[in-house]
Parts: C-alpha cells; sequence; structure tokens
C-alpha cells in the first residue's frame, strides 16, 4: 500500500523511544496532530532547511543518544550541501528520513520543487558517503523501520509518498501566522536541554 | 604596489594563540566554521589536534549556526568562525535561531577583502562593501559586536563570548586583519 506521512510519522513514532526527533514542514504538521507538544522533539520552524544540520549537532554533543531528522524534500533541495557535513564526522547515532511528496507548502497548497522532483535522495546520500542509504514506497516498507534504526548512523531514507490534498484556495485563504510559530523552536531547545540536564547559562 | 602595502601589517595582527587560549578559557568544545582566509593561523593551529577543541567543517553557514544550535542543545558550547560574506549568507539562520529561538551564538567572523590602507581606520570606511556593510547589518540585527583590530583588543574575544551566553542571544567578534602564527 502507498505510504502517507502519518504512516511514516505512526511508524516512528512507534519506535522513537527516547531518539531526539528533529521535525519541519510536513512532519511537523502531521506530529502535531498524531502527537501534539511531543517531548524530545526539535522543529525546525520557521527555518527550511534547518532540521538535518540541527540534528547533527546534538547527534555530536548527545553521542549517546539517536537522533532522527524527518526531513522534507523542499527543505533539503534548500541544504543539500548538508549530507556532506553529515558525513564528515560521520555519526553512528543520526537516522535521516526525507519525505519526499515532490511538492512545497504540502496540505496547504502544493506548489512544484526545483528539478520538477526528480531528485534522488538516496542516491545523494550514498554518493556524499552516508553509511547507507534506501528508498521506501510502501506501508510495509515501514516494518524495516526498527531493524533499520538498530544499524549504525549516519544512514538516510527516502520515503516516497503522495502530497496531501491541499486546504488553501481562494475560499479558505491563508491565515494569520501566530507568534508561538516563532517561539516554538526555542520553547523546544529549551525542553531538550532541561530533559538533558541543562538550563540556560 | 609596494611590498609594504601588499604585505600583512603584524601590528594589527593578533596572534592564533589568544583565540585558542580565550576559547580554552571560556570552556568552548567545538569550533563550527565554513573556512575563513583571514583566520588561516587559527585554522593551522585547530589542525594540530591538540587544543582541546573539536572542528566540524560545514557546507555553507546556514550549516554552521543550525549545528552551533544543535551543539548547545545538547550541552556543547560552540564558536562558528566564518567570515563577512558567509553571515551575509546566513542571516535567515541567524534570525530564527539566535533572535527568534535565543540560542547563544558566538561568531568569529573574519573581514575578508579588507584593504589595508583602512587598517587602523573605521571599517565602515572601507571602499569594499563586504567590509564596510559589516557592521551595519549587525546593528540591523540587534547583534552586539566587539572589533578586534588590534592585539591590545584581545578582550573582546571574552567579550564576545561571556556576551552571547549571558544574554541567549548572538554576539560577534570582527577581526579586522589577518590572524598571526604564534
Amino acid at each position: 500500500m502507498a505510504m502517507t506521512p502519518i504512516d511514516a510519522c505512526k511508524a516512528i513514532q512507534l519506535v522513537r523511544g527516547q531518539a531526539i526527533v528533529v521535525c519541519t514542514m510536513t512532519s511537523m504538521n502531521v506530529l502535531d496532530t498524531l502527537a501534539p507538544n511531543q517531548a524530545l522533539t526539535l522543529s525546525s520552524v520557521p527555518l527550511m532547511g534547518g532540521a538535518a544540520a540541527l540534528g547533527l549537532g546534538i547527534a555530536l554533543a548527545q553521542p549517546d543518544r539517536k537522533i532522527i531528522v524527518l526531513d522534507g524534500d523542499s527543505s533539503l533541495l534548500m541544504e543539500l550541501g548538508v549530507l556532506s557535513t553529515v558525513v564528515g564526522p560521520y555519526p553512528s547515532n543520526f537516522y535521516h528520513f526525507v519525505f519526499a511528496n515532490r511538492v512545497q507548502f504540502n496540505g496547504n497548497f502544493a506548489l512544484g520543487l526545483s528539478g520538477e522532483g526528480k531528485a534522488d535522495f538516496a542516491a545523494h546520500a550514498r554518493a556524499a558517503g552516508y553509511r547507507a542509504a534506501s528508498h521506501w514506497e510502501t506501508t510495509e516498507d515501514l516494518s524495516q523501520l526498527s531493524d533499520w534504526l538498530q544499524q549504525p548512523g549516519p544512514r538516510l531514507v527516502e520515503l516516497e509518498m503522495e502530497p496531501s490534498p491541499s486546504r488553501l484556495s481562494a475560499d479558505n485563504p491563508p491565515a494569520q501566522t501566530t507568534d508561538a510559530r516563532f517561539a516554538r523552536m526555542g520553547q523546544e531547545a529549551a525542553a531538550i536541554r532541561h530533559s538533558f540536564g541543562f538550563e540556560s547559562e | 604596489m609596494s611590498n609594504s602595502v601588499s604585505r600583512p601589517d603584524q601590528a594589527f595582527a593578533v596572534p592564533a594563540s589568544a583565540f585558542i587560549k580565550a576559547y580554552q578559557r571560556h570552556q568552548i568544545d567545538w569550533v563550527v566554521t565554513v573556512p575563513d582566509f583571514v583566520q588561516l593561523s587559527i585554522h593551522s593551529r585547530l589542525a594540530k589536534g591538540d587544543t582541546g577543541l573539536s572542528v566540524l567543517t560545514c557546507a555553507n553557514e546556514n550549516q554552521a549556526v543550525q549545528a552551533a544550535a544543535g551543539l548547545y542543545i545538547g550541552g556543547k558550547r560552540s564558536v562558528v568562525m566564518i567570515q563577512n560574506q558567509g553571515l551575509y549568507n546566513c542571516m535567515n539562520a541567524v534570525r530564527a535561531i539566535g533572535l527568534d529561538a535565543h540560542i547563544p551564538l558566538v561568531f568569529a567572523i573574519g573581514q575578508f577583502g579588507r584593504e589595508f590602507s583602512n587598517l587602523g581606520a573605521d571599517p565602515r570606511l572601507s571602499k569594499r562593501r563586504m567590509v564596510s556593510l559589516l557592521e551595519p547589518v549587525l546593528d540591523t540585527m540587534d547583534i552586539p559586536y566587539f572589533q578586534l583590530e588590534h592585539p591590545r583588543d584581545v578582550d573582546a574575544i571574552d567579550k564576545a563570548i561571556e556576551t552571547a551566553y549571558s544574554r541567549q542571544h548572538p554576539a560577534a567578534l570582527l577581526i579586522g586583519h589577518y590572524t598571526s602564527w604564534e
């Protein structure tokens, strides 16, 4: 069966345990519906492209903790060089998932990507030097997730999925961006620091 | 061009050892960098691997800012070592992480491209926009900065680090001339 963002996020929720999850865009929106205010979750928002390097920094600081990055395809395209940045230190606790729905503003108002969505992120990761990279398309493929997370990183999985239906239109225009959206990353960062036993300096 | 104009002026060169000692004094764990031509001697010193400082080289400055934030979240201190044009490249990441999320960021920024005739003068009067724009950009972003124009300014390194962590905010050290190799 074809995979949806909800399928992928549900599967990750089941196995994440004490891992730190860094999410952005589609995965962030889905996790907000599945598990609002979930601990040990950092949203790269409003900051497209930031999830992987944020996760890399945490992975280097906390090498005994698994870091799961839930990237977007348009987000990763903005920072494709981060694949090379990741393989420099080669963190064995770094797991990178790309939600490849081939649109920008998924679920809101689907717009095209650079390259018309032809990018092969698993191939990019392999070429950059990730330890392993794979391409999953079905809900059955998600059954590999637990085993995949037991293997050393850095690893990348490209999750091929259909875009969600767009909800915005002339009859349903965008609402004002909330203040909370700008405060969110800092609050989540502080909560994760607290979980590690660090307070603000 | 005469030799006196084309060669670095050692009177304005801050030794690499001053940076390393300050970073060690402030328990900096990581230097996160997109390499800076102005700070070559510091890069060289870090590459020896005996400073206790780990180095993460990034593909661009957005990633340097983001990785520095991740390190901070995980309990490590870092300095983001870039050049002036690198700061211009990562303004949105600095906005999101340093200003909106209130994550401390210590920048060590080399004034790449500065004409030697401007040494000892106001960098805002440089003929090179790459140099003259740096302080106005930082002012616009409400980021405090500390000029390191001469070896006697070396306590600017401490001030930048202390400011970033005490304010939970970005702070920048502006390195006006090639660092020296001592």
